[in-house]
């Protein structure tokens, strides 16, 4: 049942990360940027907390499947202990990421200036808010390559580890 | 066992298609549909237009993926006889397979109809000189259409639970039926 509930919170997971990249990043071409602006504080409101679930998860499953390889297995003299240490190097990366991103990237996306204005502060926030979505999408691809690089850490798993 | 790096790509891939299809049905479900809600009607039928589009080549890829990828990893544990249907039904590992490749094959229908049934219904326009009958007739044919979409998408879901965990049985074992949660059944 362990073995169930870490593919399934890695399936969110990832499913996620890729949805976000490749579902929803191209269809916002379509949708103008007001809307874009709901959308995005709305989702990015839920997918926060629903991958740091799935983070939080996966790290409990995982620690429960561990035992379950039998003693001298988890030290990185073997295959198998150096690829879970790498796994677990990758999920406090990804629990970082995910947490830059919720509690300052995704903020300073939607930060909204005063109303009275001059012209050049107008335009320097809104050179802030272009910094704010370059950063984000950064974040995301980088978030989404370290996830695909655990889960091919992950996948060698049952054949003994690949490092 | 065959070559360590196949059978390592091979579940690579898979888990890959599977957190696509997955994970990716229930993001879509439950943060770009609650999104959706958040913005004004227009702008949410072309955002509910776009993402699934876009989700539903995800999704026929991954399906793809999912086949490709399990008949590779058959190979790299040398059980693809069992493809063929050969001893399919004498193993705990076998009936798990089985479960799997009909969950699949649903999961390919139901994606069939949604795609080539359901979908081309509501995209299809009225011409300008129609009356108000035909208007009221179509809207309850476009409601009937969506709700039907809604029963597909729902029953994807609960598949889409189910086969991470026929899965996980045979990743890690002899598959559900022997070790696994349906070991009760005592078809191993």
């Amino acid at each position: 049942m362990a073995a169930y509930v870490v593919m399934l919170a890695w399936s969110v997971y990832l499913g996620g990360a890729l949805v976000m990249e490749l579902v929803w990043r191209p269809a916002q071409e379509h949708l103008p940027m007001s809307q874009i602006g709901v959308a995005c504080q709305v989702m990015g409101r839920r997918y926060r907390w629903l991958a740091l679930a799935m983070l939080a998860v996966i790290a409990a499953t995982g620690l429960a499947l561990l035992p379950g390889r039998g003693p001298g297995t988890l030290t990185l003299s073997t295959g198998y202990g150096r690829t879970v240490a790498a796994l677990v190097g990758c999920w406090v990366l990804l629990v970082a990421l995910v947490v830059g991103m919720a509690f300052a990237a995704h903020p300073a996306l939607h930060a909204r200036g005063a109303t009275e204005l001059t012209p050049e502060a107008r335009a320097a926030s809104r050179a802030g808010v272009g910094r704010a979505i370059r950063r984000m999408d950064a974040l995301l691809r980088v978030e989404l390559v370290v996830a695909l690089a655990a889960t091919l850490l992950g996948a060698s798993l049952p054949s003994g580890g690949m490092l | 066992m065959r070559s360590y790096w196949f059978g390592v790509i091979a579940t690579y891939l898979h888990l890959i298609a599977m957190a696509t299809y997955v994970g990716g049905s229930l993001i879509m479900e439950l943060v770009v549909g609650h999104a959706q809600k958040s913005i004004p009607p227009a702008q949410a039928q072309v955002m509910g237009e776009k993402t699934a589009d876009r989700f539903l080549l995800l999704a026929w890829s991954a399906l793809g993926l999912l086949l490709v990828s399990g008949i590779m990893q058959a190979y790299a544990k040398s059980v693809e006889p069992m493809l063929m249907g050969d001893g399919l039904f004498d193993s705990g590992y076998g009936w798990s397979l089985f479960l799997m490749i009909a969950l699949w094959a649903v999961l390919v229908v139901n994606g069939s109809i949604m795609t080539f049934v359901l979908r081309p219904r509501l995209k299809g326009k009225m011409g300008a000189q129609v009356g108000a009958a035909q208007v009221q007739a179509r809207q309850g044919h476009l409601m009937k259409t969506v709700r039907q979409m809604q029963w597909i998408t729902r029953a994807d879901l609960v598949i889409a639970l189910l086969v991470p965990l026929a899965g996980a049985g045979l990743l890690h074992g002899n598959g559900l039926f022997t070790t696994g949660v349906l070991a009760p059944l005592g078809l191993g």
